[in-house]
């Protein structure tokens, strides 16, 4: 008798093996009840980073249009493909362009990925900007979001840096060239600049030294150091009560309204929470999410609401980055010749406003004026105190800020276009015309 | 009594003091010590002291612009320069120009002696020392500049 339990035991087990190992790894079946809803934001690793529920105001297209999240995803794909081609490059000044070359002919999909990681470099770039553009317009930098601005400001610059350091590491004309002014502009700012231009070159001269900082610069330092930015940014959007959003029309809604949601899946009806302060442990972060006293509640489930939206985006960044890479081939120029710098010698475009500046004067363009930017950019939240327009495109109550930055950005922007299209031989003027 | 346990409480925030001090210190020692360590005592790129030749390679009238090196060699009589080809603005090669030099990079043109004479370049092209080897060469010295106009005379 014992023999047969034994046996139909070992056989259960034997027969619930793949249901057990699966619910072993996950632990919550697909969800098909609120509670189950809440529950996968607390029992999946990957999930867990979002919260339970999300603002409506979170999920309109036209509000954060996923400039962030396309950023984040660019950084993965950037991440991704940069570890891949590290498996094929060399860093060394005899090696670094031959095996460009050899990415291209003789490294199956060596190019495409080659492709990718330009492509997603350049997109994050101008995403990141335009990331910052739209918290700006939002107003959605305020209290008590003023950390996760100036986190993102330093984010910008590390972007750039990589974005830079990425460059010499072909070993082309244009790698070579744009480290070479690229490290002189380092070497103008004030008392250190010609130690911190030393310690980036390890030398005196672009050459081996500088190949071998920057790859290490740009494979290890500068993404682990993005990496930690982005955990802290996206904690403290947590920790900041959520994505920026207008004020609730607070006590006035006394009426119970069950939220309408036209375009969300799942809505949760309003329940009235008691005076007696009912909230748990999401109560403690600023600004509160959760909903205490009668105020309509906004929010929608992240599951699937939220997870939805970003597989979208995820799935429209990556298409565009495909199509773009299957399109368009990396520029690769010339191998480097250290004796004839091309002419004019154009860095990318994200930097030809700087190029542009600097040519007018080299410290006031290229340190001064950008340095005072940097500082402006980390000031604003402590500049700007007046917490009234948050959560809306181009608020009222905005007006001078909104005018003050876009000027800025318009500026640059024109800067950009100058040094693109009119700047040609010896930088002179010349008509694109 | 109180006095001991007052003396207790002192004890411990001076050790609190100290160890705080000892960690924040160590952490700063540690910080500078990795600038040393980046900071390279020995380079493995081009001296900065070269030989160049003998005199008669670079008959009176000469400019030759030695690209490799970074310099330009003028010769005017019996008297022999080397002026620095790395353009100030932003360390580009200037090219030999009628005039002077100029560089491609951002416009910034020199005059025969490598004075400024148009463009963002903040300052003139410096003078390197040359001086004669024993064996009868021309050696440059980019490590000591001299000021502009002092020439050697072979």
């Amino acid at each position: 008798m014992n023999d047969t339990t034994k046996q139909s035991g070992v056989w259960t087990a034997v027969k619930e093996l793949p249901g057990n190992v699966w619910s072993s790894i996950f632990r919550n079946p697909l969800p098909s009840s609120d509670l189950e809803r809440a529950s996968t934001s607390f029992t999946n690793f990957f999930l867990h980073i979002h919260p339970v529920k999300v603002h409506k105001n979170t999920l309109r297209p036209i509000y954060t249009m996923g400039l962030g999240l396309m950023s984040f995803f660019l950084f993965l794909i950037l991440v991704v493909t940069g570890v891949l081609l590290m498996f094929y490059y060399v860093p060394a000044t005899t090696q670094a362009y031959d095996r460009m070359l050899d990415l291209r002919g003789s490294v199956a999909f060596g190019i495409f990925l080659r492709n990718m990681h330009r492509w997603s470099a350049h997109g994050m770039v101008a995403l990141v900007f335009l990331h910052m553009c739209r918290v700006f317009f939002t107003g959605a930098y305020k209290r008590p979001r003023e950390f996760n601005w100036v986190l993102g400001v330093l984010m910008l610059l590390v972007t750039l840096f990589l974005s830079f350091t990425g460059y010499l590491l072909p070993w082309d004309q244009l790698a070579f060239w744009a480290i070479t002014v690229g490290t002189s502009i380092a070497g103008y700012a004030p008392l250190v600049g010609q130690q911190i231009k030393f310690l980036l070159l390890g030398d005196t001269t672009v050459g081996q030294e500088a190949l071998l900082r920057f790859y290490v610069l740009h494979v290890a330092v500068l993404p682990v150091t993005l990496v930690l930015l982005i955990a802290v940014h996206f904690w403290r959007i947590r920790k900041d009560g959520g994505l920026s959003r207008p004020e609730e029309s607070g006590g006035a809604a006394l009426t119970m309204q069950s939220a309408p949601a036209p375009n969300v899946a799942v809505s949760v009806k309003a329940v009235p929470v008691a005076k007696k302060h009912l909230y748990g442990l999401q109560g403690f972060v600023r600004g509160p999410f959760t909903k205490i006293g009668n105020v309509p509640d906004n929010s929608v489930f992240s599951w699937p609401n939220l997870l939805i939206a970003e597989l979208f985006v995820f799935v429209m960044t990556v298409a565009i980055i495909l199509c773009v890479s299957l399109m368009f081939n990396a520029p690769l120029e010339e191998p480097v010749n250290v004796m004839h710098p091309p002419n004019p010698a154009k860095a990318p475009w994200y930097f030809l406003g700087l190029q542009e500046m600097v040519s007018y004067s080299a410290f006031w363009g290229g340190v001064g004026i950008p340095g005072l930017f940097v500082v402006l950019l980390l000031g604003v939240p402590y500049f700007d105190r007046n917490p009234k327009g948050v959560g809306r495109w181009f608020a009222r109550e905005r007006l001078l800020a909104n005018t003050i930055f876009l000027t800025l950005v318009l500026i640059n922007v024109i800067f950009i276009v100058i040094g693109t299209f009119f700047r040609g031989p010896n930088w002179s003027f010349v008509s694109p015309w | 009594m109180t006095e001991l346990e007052e003396r207790g409480i002192a004890r411990r925030r001076l050790l609190t003091w100290f160890s705080g001090f000892g960690l924040f210190g160590s952490a700063i020692l540690s910080a500078f010590s990795n600038f040393v360590f980046i900071k390279p005592r020995a380079t493995y790129g081009p001296p900065a002291r070269f030989a160049i030749g003998k005199p008669d390679e670079f008959p009176p009238g000469t400019r030759i612009s030695l690209d490799v090196r970074r310099v330009c060699v003028v010769r005017e009589g019996s008297k022999v320069a080397a002026i620095s080809t790395t353009c100030t603005h932003l360390g580009c090669i200037v090219g030999v120009s009628d005039t002077g030099f100029a560089c491609p990079c951002h416009g910034s043109r020199f005059d025969q002696d490598g004075n400024v004479t148009g463009g963002p370049a903040p300052k003139p092209l410096p003078w390197f020392k040359v001086s004669l080897k024993p064996n009868g060469d021309l050696e440059v010295d980019k490590g000591i500049e001299i000021p502009p106009g002092t020439y050697y005379n072979v």
